[in-house]
């Protein structure tokens, strides 16, 4: 939102400085965002008409403009083309200057250009820079822009909250200032109509009166229409806005200064003179201002005449009633339309316009005559005419005022500090709420344009603002005992073992599309294919919420290596979602990794070590060691996404956790990574579950250990967990560790046989174990294993 | 023939002069071994003295045991200054044998990092934890009656739009949260005052991604409900924070706004800690840098609690972490978050944040 320090100074004393107002409004609510002293970058800009206009020789786009000013004429090239001969415009001669850029003698595709004609966005009054902005014909040659527009000025850019709908006018925010500086606010000098005792014919009909609660219209006749004066056209250029006829130019000038949009129908135009407001009709159409066709809804809301919509309610009206240069009547309506209506309808149409950005916010029912009755009287004094002296004014239920109660200990109480009762009611009076005491609470009466004020705290806010957060001492509350919860320091122990296992943590993104599960090659009827999902994507890629973490860090990896990176081993500690029985999915907190390429670079000491699966197995293994949770169990697996075999499901107790493996090669074609690319998941919910107890710490041993190697010969097939279980639950209890230190295959030994070998710790808590008791262990060991396996002890 | 007093004196001198000069022959650990044995040894002149001493008498025996003595001590002194000798040259050549080049690398465990937005989140959640709060959590698929209607927001609120929100159904009751808030319901449904969490995790709007807007981002929920709870209780816990995070002496402002969930509502701005306050690239020339949104809980969602809302008050906050870190880090495109280049990454290994 836009607004002229010099407009608002006319509405209150402004008699501090910019910078004190920009503080005191943004320590108010209402934010300033921007100050644009416009005017000053700009000189040298003058008035001049255009005397001719030819073509570029060398250019399309281009045009030779010949311009008279009161020096003479001079001849610049332009690309702009929505001017005509006699149009007066913006000049900024040789030697001028512009925000951003000087003026000088050029030549544009060989063609002399002796300065330029200025779009309103160079001048930097709006963001138009389509085409030259077109001066009103009575502005003189060889005039000052910057005087004549009224730029030696400061603009303020606003953020106006959607609570505030009084501030989208100028009064609105002379109100605030005017409670900020305590000054009087003082209202536009109303000029006074020509009235006369016409019998208007007009009559308005509301047929849903939560759509629009009030509709009022003046009518007026023997309008003249033309342009604007340079005051008025200068005012709604400097707020974004073009400048268009005298009607329509007043009745977006009423909106700026009160904030009640306002339109202008041409009276004759409508069938009866008869306004009905309603719901439309399913499919009802209605072609708007700028000439688009719209299809309307059964829940719009418009506004019809007996032939059907003639305009969409508080968005925009219709071309068919358009004021154009042949009208002579005209209809002005000022209504209040309901705001949720107004934002459904303008959001299905795609349409915001300074109208419906209002009324989004709520309009204010008392300000639809006033603002009425100034359009109406400005009217007639810049386009002639008379005004009607009744206004039509429909409003099917009365507005009651509203009130609430403020106890001013209670503003006390929340806020933390002392405000005196007299100075809360001040400041709830300064900002136009009407206050009396009654014992020791206020009774509030909440003016109309407050439609954001409804309770206490709402009065306590209006204070509190006032009354400045700057007052607030910095106090702190007692708070709780803080901590985090067990599974919470586990998740973040976790992430500090994997990384110091030389992972590095990623952040990978939430949606997932089906082509990234293709990629995966799982299955049609694997689980990860069950996705939640969305009804809005941005696009089909992030149609689904992930299953799995994969795709994500597989495609940072991709991205890494692309980039150069030797190798990438990068983990995600984040929830995958699962529709489950209930509406909403299950989010089970998920730990995935990918690994690829170099794990570590040769260096003087040793040589270059890659990513494999055992080196893969061996963070896993460490990570979950370091939070004592485990061991893990692998049982050789299978399925996309991984190399067939040489993938392991992974368990701890009974439960089946996930999976770690080698990627398919495939796979690591489709993601772009590495071949033998490694990677695992696991559901982090069953180990969060059951965190373990704290560790607990026997005796320790007294007598000394005997020390035992043993090698066993068995099948290739046999896995490698299969022979150190035998090999543990035989040796059972003397055996309190069993480490394998030798895998062998080779000349040594058979065809399809392999040689592991173990080194066995043996004790006992209360005495030497003998020679003899070992052997005994040994031979358990062997006949178990024999069994088991049909390993033999290799001799 | 006995040994005349002259004899033995003669012998003594001898064996001192003699002796010094065998020592003096040494060249290395082993042949001053050898000089010992001869110096001091039973065959030697020394002992040939001593055993001499027999032959006098009493008197002439003490004075003639004592220059004996004297010419051991003499003898063991210089075996000794020579042993000393020897053994610092040896080991001398030990330790040049036995040099490193101390500036060769060292072997390196190799060094992974936590995300910077763990990071900062977990940095922000202890100085939470600190001041007496839980960490809370809750669902990223979530019910609009928690994302929007319990936090009082209007029915036509444009955050409600398949424009702003992802939705699940088509019935737009369930959908990606928007923000944490959904969380502090949840919580004080969940719980009775009082109630002190944070409640960090990610969020979801639609919006087309650009250096300073993603589609997916981690929020920060604060929420404190006591009795007698303050809007200065607000002020003082945020400036702790603020101080914790962006220097000790750092003041905030407090700047109305609002929010539908609170009221009064705020936004905070921290002092800048580059320029502290001149202006600079990295407030914008504003001096200031604006952290977050804040307020005091809003009493309809005490209502919607089923809190007494006469004697229960509170505040709350939420902050993007994204921003947060981008602040602290200098980062320049906040979508560097989500592409885990590890050119970025590894500007964050190591412990500290
Ligand atoms: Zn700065």
């Amino acid at each position: 939102m836009r607004a002229s320090l010099r407009w608002l100074s006319e509405l209150v004393d402004i008699d501090v400085s910019v910078d004190k107002l920009v503080e005191l409004l943004n320590f108010s609510g209402t934010k300033v965002e921007a100050v644009h002293s416009i005017g000053a970058e700009v000189s040298g800009v003058v008035v001049a008409e255009v005397a001719a206009v030819t073509a570029h020789p060398n250019a399309d786009n281009l045009s030779l403009v010949e311009v008279t000013g009161a020096d003479g004429s001079h001849r610049v090239v332009c690309g702009a083309t929505n001017f005509a001969v006699g149009d007066r415009v913006p000049f900024a001669a040789v030697g001028a200057r512009l925000p951003g850029m000087s003026i000088g003698r050029r030549k544009i595709r060989g063609e002399p250009s002796e300065g330029m004609l200025c779009s309103a966005a160079e001048l930097q009054i709006s963001d138009d820079h389509l085409g030259i902005l077109i001066l009103p014909p009575e502005a003189e040659l060889g005039t000052d822009v910057v005087s004549l527009l009224g730029l030696d000025d400061n603009i303020l850019e606003l953020e106006i909250t959607p609570n505030r709908p009084d501030c989208m006018g100028m009064v609105g925010l002379a109100r605030e200032i005017s409670a900020l500086l305590g000054h009087e606010l003082k209202w536009p000098a109303q000029p006074e109509p020509r009235a006369a005792s016409l019998t208007p014919a007009v009559t308005v009909e509301i047929t849903d009166p939560q759509g629009c609660p009030r509709y009022v219209a003046r009518y007026l006749e023997e309008v003249s229409i033309g342009p604007s004066p340079l005051w008025l056209a200068s005012r709604l250029v400097a707020h974004g806005m073009r400048p268009i006829s005298n009607i329509v130019d007043v009745t977006n000038y009423v909106m700026l200064e009160t904030g009640q949009p306002l339109h202008a129908f041409d009276a004759d135009t409508i069938v009866e003179r008869r306004i009905v407001v309603r719901r439309a009709g399913e499919g009802e159409t209605v072609v708007t201002l700028d000439g688009v066709e719209r299809t309307l809804e059964r829940p719009d809301l418009v506004i019809a005449d007996p032939s059907g919509a003639i305009a969409i309610a508080g968005i925009m009206g219709g071309a068919a009633t358009e004021v154009s240069e042949t009208t002579g009547a005209v209809i002005l309506e000022s209504a209040c339309f309901e705001r949720a209506s107004v934002s459904r309808t303008g959001r299905r149409l795609f349409l915001r316009t300074e109208a419906s950005v209002r009324f989004e916010r709520g309009s204010d029912p008392q300000m639809a005559p006033v603002a009425a009755a100034r359009a109406a009287a400005l009217i007639a004094k810049l386009a002639g005419g008379r005004v009607a002296d009744e206004p039509v004014d429909a409003q099917p239920q009365p507005l009651e005022p509203r009130r609430a109660t403020l106890r001013p200990a209670r503003t006390d109480h929340l806020l933390g500090i002392e405000v005196a009762p007299e100075a809360q009611e001040k400041h709830l009076r300064s900002l136009g709420f009407e206050v009396s005491s009654s014992g020791s609470e206020l009774e509030v009466t909440i003016p109309s344009w407050r439609q954001d004020v409804a309770s206490e705290v709402d009065l306590i806010e209006e204070v509190g603002r006032l009354e400045g957060f700057d007052r607030l001492p910095a106090t702190l509350p007692a708070g709780v005992r803080g901590g985090l919860e067990p599974e919470q320091s586990v998740l973040r122990e976790l992430a500090r073992a994997l990384s110091s296992c030389g992972l590095h943590e990623a952040w990978t993104p939430t949606f997932m599309g089906a082509g990234a599960l293709d990629a995966l090659g799982v299955s049609k009827e694997d689980p990860v294919r069950d996705a939640v999902q969305l009804v809005n994507p941005m696009n089909e890629d992030e149609r689904r919420l992930r299953t799995t973490l994969l795709p994500g860090l597989l495609g940072s990896c991709a991205r890494n290596l692309a980039h150069g990176a030797p190798g990438a081993a990068l983990f995600e500690l984040a929830r995958v979602y699962r529709p489950g029985a209930d509406v909403l999915p299950d989010e089970p907190a998920t730990l995935a990794a990918v690994f690829c390429g170099r794990r570590s670079a040769a260096t003087w000491r040793k040589g270059e070590v890659v990513w494999d699966f055992y080196a893969t197995k061996g963070v896993l293994d460490a990570a979950l060691k370091f939070l004592r949770l485990g061991p893990l169990a692998y049982v050789a697996a299978g399925g996309m996404p991984f190399h067939p075999t040489r993938v392991a499901s992974v368990s701890v107790g009974s439960e089946g956790i996930g999976i770690v493996g080698e990627l398919h090669p495939e796979v690591c074609k489709r993601f772009e990574v590495a071949e033998q690319s490694l990677a695992f998941e696991l559901d982090l919910t069953p180990m969060l579950a059951s965190l373990p107890d704290r560790p607990k710490v026997a005796e320790l041993p007294r007598f000394p250990p005997i020390y035992m190697d043993l090698a066993f010969v068995v099948d290739s097939s046999v896995p490698q967990a299969t022979l150190r279980r035998a090999i543990a639950d035989s040796g059972r209890p003397e055996v309190t560790s069993v480490e394998l230190f030798d895998l062998y295959e080779g000349e040594q030994v058979m065809q399809g046989k392999k040689s592991l070998a173990y080194a066995l710790e043996l004790r006992s808590r209360d005495r030497t174990l003998t020679d003899e008791e070992a052997a005994a262990v040994r031979a358990r060991i062997v006949s178990t294993v024999a069994e088991r396996t049909g390993g033999e002890l290799r001799s | 023939m006995s040994a005349t007093e002259a004899d033995v004196s003669g012998l003594l001198e001898e064996a001192v002069k003699s002796g010094l000069s065998r020592i003096a022959e040494a060249s290395d650990l082993a042949s001053l071994g050898q000089a010992r044995a001869a110096v001091l040894g039973r065959k030697a002149a020394l002992a040939r003295a001593r055993s001499a001493l027999g032959g006098f008498d009493a008197e002439q025996r003490r004075e003639l045991g004592r220059r004996a003595n004297e010419a051991r001590a003499r003898l063991e002194g210089a075996l000794e200054e020579r042993e000393r000798a020897f053994r610092a040259v040896e080991e001398k050549k030990r330790w040049e044998q036995e040099r490193l080049d101390v500036t060769l690398p060292g072997d390196e465990p190799d060094l992974g990092g936590l995300h910077p937005l763990t990071k900062t989140i977990w940095e922000i959640v202890d100085i939470f934890v600190g001041l007496g709060y839980r960490v809370a959590d809750g669902p990223e698929v979530e019910l609009a009656s928690y994302n929007f209607d319990a936090l009082n927001f209007d029915s036509q609120h444009p955050s409600r739009s398949e424009q702003e929100t992802y939705y699940i159904d088509d019935e737009r009751e369930v959908l990606l949260r928007t923000h944490t808030s959904p969380v502090q319901m949840r919580v004080m449904e969940a719980s009775k005052p009082p109630v002190y969490v944070v409640c960090p995790g990610r969020t979801y709007r639609r919006d087309v991604l650009d250096p300073t807007h993603l589609n997916s981002f981690a929020q920060i929920e604060g929420l404190a409900v006591d009795e007698g709870i303050t809007m200065s209780d607000l002020k003082g816990t945020l400036q702790a924070f603020a101080r914790e995070l962006f220097g000790r002496d750092l003041d905030i402002r407090l700047r109305p706004h609002f929010f539908p969930f609170t009221e009064p509502s705020a936004e905070m701005d921290v002092l800048c800690f580059v320029c502290r306050g001149s202006g600079c690239r990295v407030c914008r020339q504003e001096g200031w840098i604006e952290i977050l949104g804040c307020g005091m809980v809003n009493v309809p969602l005490l209502e919607w609690a089923g809190y007494d809302t006469e004697r229960y008050t509170g505040f709350a906050f939420g902050l993007g972490a994204e921003r947060v870190a981008a602040l602290a880090h200098g980062v320049p495109d906040i979508r560097y978050f989500y592409e885990n280049d590890l050119r970025f990454l590894s500007a964050f290994e190591g412990g500290m944040a």
